[in-house]
């Protein structure tokens, strides 16, 4: 369910830009409610004139709906994967481009430093054997070839961190990005046709019409190539999600935060679910999700046909705050019984947005079916 | 204690005697504490901008004359992987509605800025960051900057800037986090680079690259790496370097103005002991009485000092807030010398600065108490006889007068082996002057007396009876005119050195003009800032101009600075005619010789303070960085600059198209073709400059143009200047009012046996004419000596300027009828009272 | 017969006029007992002015010894010698020399604030004595509004307010006419001798000289009894 952190991220790097800028780079992340003061202003209809929204259904045109969308001010690419070293150690990587767009045309002016659009990149890995969780994060506007998204083959890059087409058919691309103590530098090669979520890719977040995203998957990634964790560099292989979707608002004040479930299972389905949290507790209707199966249909996941308990807390340290620890995820209907556990507690990502993102290992209830993915929980 | 009650009444009884001893005391710390928190008031203000807008900057990258071009930023960032680092576009603008007043443009990528800095604003909504990054002009200010110029968010305000008129939105308030940042902020404007770029004319250019390099190894090799992709005319140089270099720069026109105003206090010091010894010497009697009754030594000690102490305290409260207000006006003045002679700064609002306070209070109490301590001792020497004669004192201090006088002539012979000592920098230098102004004035009441002895005749034959008693009287009395002649004598010799100095300098600027500017008319972009750069001119333009039919023809300058671990190196690049070059005003070299390397690129020329500062002699090389790297150039002449104290370097335009990024004119000047007037040509030159904003100014008018910047550097000097003779003026006139009401009974005397009122007024003013007439005399020679040691050692080593050294006699005339209608106007006050009053009433006062 | 107050020992003092050296008082002795009333004669400058200064300890000796109530004064140091003087001797000057700018009762009260003695008893004292003196009503007036004999009468009450052993009086009606003057030796008459207070005064005049107990002459550099000389 990226719409929302796509919606939060965009009002929180405003926020939190100021917040770092004051603070020196160890800003934290801000106070809640100055989160959800923003939520609400980002998605105020006034700021957002001017700019195109997901009202109806469209159709898809690939490869070019893989570039960016600039009549939306909000879209990302949004990468995960578990990957496994040669000796089976296993790995957790999430690299993440936010475009947001500052106005709804861009404006003529001499300096190339003009700019219309920000990028925001998240970028973390998991070493599961190492206990570590690595996470970056940077900020840049869209000028000079500091940042940007676009081009045939396509790249989108902010800095040196860069995802780049270097097939299109079937759909491939490189993923490079290095930070302190980490990098990536891997090869992408897309398993599945680009699955179509919500109404044929309009993904609905609530009841107001233009609340809504263009919302497309790619579950299953081939994926290879070497890791750096600390000192050490690995050659991996595994499989990586992508999920791609733009938006000009999506939120509703009261939806407070959302768990996400991207999982690869071994049987070959991919699953894909999010659950909305409401302020009073409540679970959101429009909490939704997809189920691709082996021969690559999809099926559309609504709140009903879904059931999710939570097993077990974990405490984070850092922030005090408390995350779910274990599920149980049931598609009763799908003979789903999922029991899903962090491959390490420790996934929070302390960025000026804070939130937990993590490789999870997937096990069947009953023993018959196992899998990976990446979890999100966000609002705890 | 009654004890107390009678001094304390008895300052009352003499209400303008204590009241002119304040005042003494008040205009010293006043202005003192006013050049000091002027000093200081600037020092602070460009000190704590320079590290607001650095941050936490360890290092800057930083270019040749027109900074670096942009895509170092990016190869750092993409290439280098280095993220600790923050673009920088900075210049500066003046809004159209509060013109002299400065504003620092601060351009920055919000986004670059975390590690760095941390005075943006809250970007609480998204507005503001939008409008800062997409519309253009939008600019970030501090509230009460915002209210000060009257423009509320969205409003926009004309502003001048790089030479054209353009209108700032102000966006948002910057939110600084402490207070240190807020003064920091006072008079910066923070935009989107994009903004900055545009404003002052620098697309594609940055100013600088701030960066965040940890210490140590890491450092040094992150350093090596970023050294790397650097292009050869950038360099890295720690973030110190700027604020110190700005510090550095303006320390010697600092440290001058503080001697100054030292000079003003140590008159003032005068003065106090003038008043303290006079208060003793008046009370002999009562002094004696006292110890007579019983009242220790230690007691009548106290008494004075405490009297000193209150006239101390009084004075000093009075002078810090005179110096307060004077603080401002002063401010102002410094801002604006930095403004035309170094960099453009501004001090938005004056800091209560309580150093500078604490620092005046205990120099005007300490000043007074040790003024005070002599006349104490006097006191407390006197015998306990009911009745001491002033014979005695008189006596005392004529005994005095050699020891005194050798002292004297031992300090000057001291002063003097200071001023010939090289190594003794500028402070060595103030030191010798300032010895030699001691020394002086304490040989003078020996002087005195061998001159009153001397003219003791000629009075006397001039004006019979009555101006042989003025003269004796002056003798008679030395205990007090003698200090009262030395305050007059330094104050009046400040005024003097100070004047011939200034009108030295000024003839000196004058004569270097009419070889340095030698074109007709003068083209250059509208700048309403005060700073020496002007921006460039529209290549369109040049080019347009290049083709006049009038001029016969013209030359290409540019002048730029480049920022060098040592500080700013100023560039002036030329494409002049050779018969301009060889009318240059050469110190060393031979211009002949120097032209064809120079026009070849191939040679430098050096300002004068340049070659003094860096130690650089023709046929040395000078090393600058290009863009080919290092560069080693030969100087082939110094010239004779007054321009800038830091010194500047002179190429050709050849040579510098060749070493720097920066084809860019910021001046064209004109050479009329024969049968041209000057004034066809600048009318030839305005008709053709269509819409530009440019300033055409003829070379009559240029030359008179900075003769005014000169004056104007020089107003404070003038201020100054004016001041210490005030509280000389006002030393001398409670010295000598002090003098004659004392001898009122003995001017009751002379009334009694038949003196006219206006003989009475004679014999005074007699006397304090004649002291007045002998400080001015005796002060000519130490004018002209401090002139001496201002010009040839002071300046010298504080400007690296030479002067010409020219007494202008209208300086010592003007010296000499100032101290004397000093005296005079001392003298009436007293004279006339004496005159009201009963000569009857004046013998029934006791004693 | 109880020790003498005042006793002067072989005194020699001298002053330097010029080149030339004039003596004062050459081997001077001298012996007054407590209580009695020396009165010193003679015309002026013949050192009888210095005589009281250095019993003050105003002036030292140049040689010889000073004993007054027991303290060899001039062995004192000039701290001491004021202390002493303070404490122990009320001046009256032909003079007057009242503080001008303190009041007849500030001037009266002055030596008592000095002895650090000033209570709110004494201060009465010093009303009483200022009463004495005929000046209870001018307590608040500056001196220079007073007559001659009336600045002198403030002058006896000041020195005597603090109760001394001795009071040296310097011409106290030098500078009076003959009424003023007998007024103001009757005060001293009433409030010296009474008390039992030894008194030294100078004077010219012969006329006063015969209150005295003893009547002294400069001659020669030597004190000497006036009865005798004017008998050799």
């Amino acid at each position: 369910m990226r719409p929302l952190i796509l919606a939060l991220a965009g009002a929180t790097l405003l926020i939190c830009l100021a917040f770092l800028l004051v603070s020196g780079r160890n800003g934290a992340g801000p106070a809640g409610k100055e989160m959800a003061m923003s939520v609400g202003e980002v998605l105020g209809g006034n700021a957002s004139a001017g700019f195109s929204r997901a009202v109806a259904p469209r159709p898809f045109h690939f490869p070019e709906d893989h570039g960016p969308h600039p009549g939306f001010r909000n879209e990302w690419w949004y990468f995960t994967g578990n990957l496994q070293g040669a000796d089976g150690q296993r790995f957790g990587y999430q690299l993440t481009f936010f475009r947001v767009s500052l106005l709804p045309q861009a404006v003529q002016r001499t300096s190339r430093w003009t700019a219309n659009e920000i990028f925001m990149a998240h970028f973390a890995l998991t070493d599961v054997r190492g206990k570590r969780f690595r996470f970056a994060q940077r900020y840049s506007r869209a000028a000079l070839g500091l940042a940007g998204a676009g081009g045939r083959p396509l790249s989108v890059w902010l800095e040196d961190w860069a995802a780049r087409e270097t097939e299109a058919q079937p759909w491939s691309m490189k993923l490079a990005a290095s930070d302190d103590g980490m990098s990536i530098d891997l090869d992408l090669q897309s398993l599945t046709p680009e699955i179509l979520n919500g109404e044929g890719g309009l993904s609905r977040k609530s009841g107001t019409p233009g609340n809504a995203s263009y919302y497309y998957s790619l579950p299953r990634m081939r994926t290879s190539g070497t890791i750096r964790s600390g000192k050490d560099t690995f050659r991996v292989s595994g499989f990586s999600w992508l999920d791609r979707e733009w938006s000009t608002s999506a939120l509703e004040a009261n939806q407070v935060g959302w768990d996400w479930f991207a999982l690869q299972l071994d049987d070959g389905r991919d699953l894909m679910f999010y659950r909305l949290r409401r302020s009073d507790g409540s679970v959101d209707p429009f909490s939704a999700g997809t189920l691709v199966t082996a021969d690559g249909r999809s099926i559309g996941l609504r709140r009903e046909d879904v059931r999710l308990e939570v097993k077990s807390w974990w405490n984070s340290p850092a922030s005090r705050s408390r995350y779910p620890a274990e599920w149980r995820l049931r598609i009763p209907s799908e003979n789903l019984d999922l029991q899903i556990v962090p491959r390490l507690e420790n996934q929070e990502l302390l960025t000026s947005f804070r939130y937990w993102e993590g490789a999870v290992a997937v096990s069947s209830n009953a023993g018959v079916v196992g899998g990976s993915g990446y979890l999100e929980m966000t609002g705890y | 204690m009654i004890l107390w009650r009678a001094g304390y009444r008895n300052a009352l009884r003499h209400p303008w005697l204590t009241v002119l001893a304040v005042i003494g005391v008040s205009l010293g710390v006043a202005v003192v504490s006013a050049v000091d928190l002027a000093n200081r008031a600037a020092e602070r203000a460009f000190m704590i901008a320079a590290e607001t807008v650095a941050g936490r900057a360890t290092h800057q990258v930083v270019g040749g004359p027109s900074g670096i071009p942009e895509d170092v930023y990016r190869r750092l960032r993409l290439t280098g992987h280095f993220d600790n680092s923050a673009p920088v576009v900075t210049g500066s603008l003046q809004p159209v509605a509060k013109p002299g007043t400065t504003f620092q443009v601060v351009g920055i990528d919000p986004f670059a800025e975390p590690p760095i800095r941390s005075f943006s604003s809250n970007f609480t909504d998204r507005g503001t960051l939008t409008s800062l990054m997409t519309t253009p002009g939008s600019v970030l200010m501090l509230p009460e900057t915002a209210e000060e110029l009257g423009i509320k968010r969205w409003q926009s305000l004309p502003v001048e800037v790089a030479g054209a008129r353009r209108d700032i939105a102000l966006a948002g308030y910057l939110a600084p986090p402490d207070q240190v940042a807020r003064l920091g902020l006072g008079s910066v404007m923070v935009c989107d680079i994009s903004t900055a770029q545009e404003l002052l004319g620098m697309t594609g250019r940055l100013s600088r690259i701030d960066l965040v390099v940890p210490e140590g190894a890491a450092g040094e090799q992150q350093l090596k790496e970023i050294s790397a992709l650097l292009p050869g005319d950038a360099t890295v140089i720690p973030a110190g370097t700027r604020a110190s270099s700005l510090d550095r720069m303006t320390r010697a026109f600092r440290l001058n103005l503080t001697a100054l105003s030292l000079l003003a206090l140590m008159v003032g010091m005068f003065l106090i002991y003038n008043t303290m010894t006079f208060s003793v010497v008046r009370r002999r009697r009562l002094i004696g009485m006292l110890r007579a009754l019983g009242v220790s030594r230690r007691e009548i000690f106290a008494m004075i000092c405490g009297e000193a102490l209150l006239i101390g305290v009084a004075g000093t409260a009075l002078g810090l807030a005179c110096g307060k207000l004077l603080g401002g006006e002063l401010t102002r003045l410094v801002t604006r010398t930095i403004n035309d002679l170094y960099f453009v700064m501004e001090v938005g609002r004056l800091p209560l600065l309580p150093g500078a306070l604490v620092k005046g209070a205990l120099l005007g109490i300490v000043a007074t108490l040790a003024a005070a301590v002599p006349a104490a001792l006097e006191a407390t020497g006197a015998p306990p006889r009911a009745v001491l004669s002033r014979s005695v004192i008189e006596a005392r201090h004529r005994k005095l007068l050699p020891l005194a006088a050798c002292g004297g002539v031992l300090l000057m012979a001291a002063g003097g082996l200071l001023l010939l000592y090289e190594g003794g920098g500028i402070v060595g230098g103030f030191a010798g002057l300032f010895a030699m102004i001691i020394g002086y004035a304490m040989a003078i009441p020996a002087v005195v007396v061998l001159l009153v002895n001397g003219v003791r005749p000629l009075f006397s034959a001039l004006f019979g009876v009555i101006g042989k008693m003025a003269a004796r009287g002056v003798v008679v009395s030395l205990s007090r005119t003698g200090v009262a002649t030395a305050a007059l004598v330094v104050a009046v010799a400040a005024g003097i050195g100070v004047g011939i100095m200034v009108g030295g300098f000024r003839l000196t600027v004058q004569t270097w003009l009419e070889s340095w500017l030698q074109a007709d008319v003068y083209l250059r972009s509208a700048d309403f800032g005060s700073g020496r750069s002007h921006p460039p001119l529209d290549p369109a333009l040049v080019e347009r101009f290049s083709r006049l039919p009038g001029a016969g023809s013209f030359s290409l300058s540019r002048r730029a600075s480049m920022e060098t671990p040592e500080g700013f190196t100023e560039i002036l690049s030329m494409e002049v005619p050779s018969t301009t070059f060889l009318g240059y005003p050469f110190k060393k070299g031979d211009p002949r010789r120097a032209w064809p390397s120079f026009q070849r690129g191939e040679s430098v020329l050096l300002s004068e303070p340049y070659s003094l500062r860096h130690h650089l002699k023709v046929g040395d090389r000078l090393t600058l960085r290009t863009r080919q790297g290092a560069v080693s150039l030969p100087v082939s002449g110094i010239i004779y600059d007054y321009g800038s104290d830091t010194g500047i370097v002179i190429m050709s335009r050849t040579g510098y198209l060749k070493y720097f990024d920066d084809p860019k004119v910021d001046g064209m000047s004109f050479y009329a073709r024969p049968g041209v007037s000057t004034a066809q040509l600048a009318a030839e030159i305005r008709a053709r400059g269509g819409g530009q904003r440019l300033t055409i100014i003829t070379n009559k008018e240029l030359k008179k143009a900075t003769m005014t910047i000169f004056d104007r550097t020089f107003a404070i000097t003038g201020v100054l200047r004016i001041l210490t003779l005030v509280v000389a003026f006002v030393g001398i006139l409670s010295a000598l009012m002090a003098m004659q009401v004392e001898r009122a009974r003995e001017l009751a005397v002379l009334r009694a046996v038949g003196l006219t009122p206006l003989q009475v007024l004679g014999v005074i003013c007699g006397e304090t004419a004649l002291i007045g007439l002998l400080a001015g005399v005796l002060s000519l020679p130490l004018g002209i000596l401090e002139a001496l040691i201002l010009v040839f050692v002071v300046n010298l080593r504080s400007f690296g300027w030479t002067m010409q050294f020219q007494v202008d006699p209208a300086y010592l005339v003007e010296a000499i009828l100032l101290s004397v209608t000093a005296a005079l106007l001392a003298g009436l006050y007293p004279a006339a009272s004496i005159a009201r009053t009963s000569p009857a009433l004046a013998l029934k006062e006791d004693e | 017969m109880s020790a003498p107050l005042v006793e002067l020992k072989a005194v020699y003092k001298s002053f330097r006029e010029g080149d030339r050296e004039r003596v004062i008082l050459r081997e001077a002795d001298l012996s007054v007992s407590a209580g009695e009333w020396v009165f010193l004669l003679g015309r002026s400058g013949t050192g009888k002015s210095t005589l009281l200064n250095l019993i003050s300890g105003i002036d030292r000796p140049d040689g010889g010894d000073i004993v007054v109530d027991g303290h060899t004064i001039n062995r004192l140091s000039e701290r001491d010698r004021t202390l002493f003087r303070r404490n122990h001797i009320g001046f009256v000057f032909q003079f007057y020399n009242l503080i001008p700018t303190l009041t007849v009762e500030e001037n009266v009260l002055l030596p008592l604030e000095l002895t650090g003695k000033l209570t709110a008893q004494l201060k009465d004292w010093a009303g009483d004595l200022l009463a004495e003196v005929g000046l209870s009503d001018r307590g608040r007036t500056y001196p220079d509004r007073l007559s001659g004999g009336e600045q002198q009468r403030v002058a006896v009450a000041r020195a005597l307010v603090h109760r001394p052993r001795l009071v040296l009086a310097d011409e106290p009606t030098g500078n009076l006419d003959a009424e003023t003057g007998s007024q103001v030796l009757e005060i001293f008459q009433r409030l010296v001798r009474q008390t039992g207070t030894t008194m030294l005064l100078v004077t010219h005049s012969r006329e006063i000289a015969t209150l005295a107990d003893r009547i002294l002459t400069i001659h020669n550099g030597n004190l000497v009894d006036a009865a005798r000389q004017v008998a050799s």
